[in-house]
């Protein structure tokens, strides 16, 4: 088996040990780090991410998987250009205002950086505006907001609101989810997009790069 | 011939009661405390915010959830200042832990709390879930010394009067339960979820150990129980579960959990107890057959937001479950249309078959007004052809 399906493999085994060993192999055999990153860690989270949807594999199979890439990034890091680590695009992400809930958050940040999209976290307990300001500071290609409570997902077209009167409306697509959200929530409320997972928030931010 | 509410209770469990509306206390039917203060200010009487008012003025049945023998999560309460009260569970561990405030901003207190957790709790609605910051236990080495507040032989988990105490407890006419603990929802407090799952794969005999405490402390403080009081079901209570599935395989599940639960349940049937519920949010479809095989046939909330379906689980598993909850609070926060939709989509099937206790699929919130939840029970017990309550 060559370096990269031996990484990939150990990706969504989520062997860390293995993807530092056989990245720094692969690296002293001469392999481009970009290859082992795209060819290799990439492919691995994303085959990782498709049998967590389909039900195969479950959330302690997705931390240890991304936490083995993360690994294998930081030891290619140093060996790649300024260009190779330009990412996807920009999600400023967070829970919304009253709302104290992070794990869901997180497993989305997790996935995301996974597949090379910069992510900032803005927390819990986020006000409208400071996701506003944040996509403006941060020149966020997504807004991507969680919400745990009924209570609180009632805050959530108030971070749209807040992004029309900063000028980013219609510019900066939002994406929300959580346990009580549904698509129909989100259409409901003008979001661009909605995630029913961690996994399915990465297809997600994907089809909103393009939207 | 006029049957106590405990013999109702099991009637209705093993299917003998047939169209019989029952709406439990405890576990099944319950409001956020800011709902009661809500419906206070739309006109309900105040002294909803009384629970034995509240649950007579909707005709609720007791259900004594033995939280007094420590044995599962009890309730304690912190005083967070500007006559403002935290309560919150405290998740087996006795003595409980020693709580102090460690932090304020304008909106927040830190605190660490009687379960040996920091927390971070709105100061004007503390009811709200915290976030939790830091938990006891890390490693191997805090786990020794959290383990030594889990002794089913510490006195204090026990009424300091038993003789009073059971005497109490088979005096009453309504079901009583007894609290089995939790093989996950435990851990989960203690350690942290996140550090939990990854625990699983990073030190699994630590996982064991701790599985096997909460094991042994059951089923030694279970049999102390069971030889006295007069008991009518267990409860489990685990939290296992989120949106789209469970938080762990089911793999890991029937290797971790089940062998531990036969345990437990093995002393629950030995003392007669056939009605064996778990309590656990979220999506439960997958881990429902793996619970039925090891003696666990009771289950609630039945959160609809996470796919659970009482009537499809009805037709799959027959009367080799029993069901509770699952009436979708989002249909109670629209109008009288969308909640009687919901209760006639549900309620006649549920009741015909038997073997379920009607609830909304956890704490009512409060956005859901008084005027609709009011409609919800009358609509409820139209169905079971009982009389309109007036609520006034």
């Amino acid at each position: 088996m060559g370096y990269l399906s031996v990484i990939s493999q150990a990706v969504q085994n989520g062997d860390h040990n293995k993807v530092v060993q056989t990245v720094e192999e692969s690296l002293r055999d001469g392999m481009p780090a970009i290859d082992v990153l795209e060819k290799g860690l990439v492919p691995g989270i994303q085959a990782l991410g498709e049998r967590f949807k389909g039900g195969e594999v479950f959330l302690p199979e997705v931390l240890i998987s991304a936490r083995a890439m993360n690994r294998g990034v930081e030891v290619l890091n140093p060996h790649l250009t300024g260009e190779e680590t330009q990412k996807q695009g920009t999600v400023v992400l967070g829970t919304v205002e009253g709302d104290l809930h992070d794990i869901g958050k997180n497993l989305v940040k997790m996935m995301l950086e996974c597949n090379r999209f910069h992510v900032v976290d803005m927390g819990i307990d986020v006000p409208p505006t400071s996701f506003a300001d944040a996509a403006r500071e941060h020149k966020a290609d997504i807004v991507a907001v969680s919400s745990l409570l009924t209570v609180t997902m009632v805050n959530i077209p108030g971070v749209i609101d807040a992004l029309e009167k900063s000028g980013l409306r219609g510019k900066v697509p939002v994406m929300v989810g959580g346990a009580p959200l549904t698509r129909e929530f989100a259409d409901s409320i003008g979001a661009e997009g909605f995630a029913e997972d961690c996994a399915s928030a990465v297809d997600e931010a994907k089809r909103l790069m393009t939207h | 011939m006029s049957i106590s509410d405990g013999e109702r209770f099991l009637g209705i469990c093993r299917f003998e009661r047939p169209g019989d509306l029952c709406l439990l206390t405890s576990f099944f039917n319950g409001f956020w405390s800011k709902t009661l203060e809500e419906w206070v200010q739309q006109g309900a009487p105040k002294q909803i915010l009384d629970s034995s008012f509240c649950n007579a003025y909707f005709q609720f049945v007791d259900i004594h959830a033995m939280r007094e023998l420590k044995t599962g999560s009890y309730n304690d309460r912190i005083d967070i200042g500007g006559g403002v009260t935290y309560e919150h569970s405290v998740h087996l561990v006795v003595p409980p832990y020693e709580s102090r405030i460690i932090g304020e901003d304008e909106r927040t207190i830190t605190l660490i709390n009687k379960d040996g957790k920091k927390a971070r709790v709105f100061k004007d609605d503390p009811e709200r879930m915290p976030m939790f910051l830091d938990h006891p236990v890390k490693d191997r080495a805090s786990w020794e010394e959290h383990k030594k507040r889990l002794d089913p032989n510490t006195p204090e988990r026990y009424p300091s009067d038993w003789n009073a105490y059971v005497q109490e407890i088979n005096s009453k006419s309504e079901p009583t339960m007894l609290l089995a603990g939790s093989l996950f929802g435990h851990l989960r407090e203690w350690v942290g979820l996140e550090n939990l799952l990854y625990m699983f794969y990073d030190d699994p005999s630590l996982i064991e150990d701790m599985m096997d405490q909460i094991c042994y402390l059951e089923t030694e403080s279970l049999k102390r129980a069971l030889k006295d009081i007069r008991v009518s079901c267990a409860m489990f209570w685990e939290d296992m579960a989120y949106k789209t599935g469970p938080l762990i395989s089911p793999d890991m599940f029937r290797k971790f959990m089940m062998p531990r639960y036969r345990k437990i349940t093995d002393v629950l049937h030995s003392n007669g107890i056939d009605v064996i519920f778990v309590d656990s949010d979220g999506d439960v479809n997958k881990l429902i057959p793996l619970w039925l095989e090891c003696g666990v046939n009771g289950h609630c909330p039945l959160e609809c937001a996470a796919g659970n379906d009482a009537v499809a689980l009805r037709k799959k598993y027959g009367k080799d479950i029993i069901l509770g909850g699952n009436i979708d609070k989002r249909e109670l926060l629209k109008g009288k249309d969308a909640i009687r939709e919901e209760v006639m989509s549900k309620l006649p099937f549920l009741l015909e078959t038997g073997g379920y206790f009607p609830a909304v699929d956890h704490l009512v919130p409060p956005d859901v007004t008084f005027e609709n939840y009011c409609y919800f029970i009358n609509t409820m017990r139209e169905v079971a052809g009982m009389e309109k309550l007036s609520f006034q």
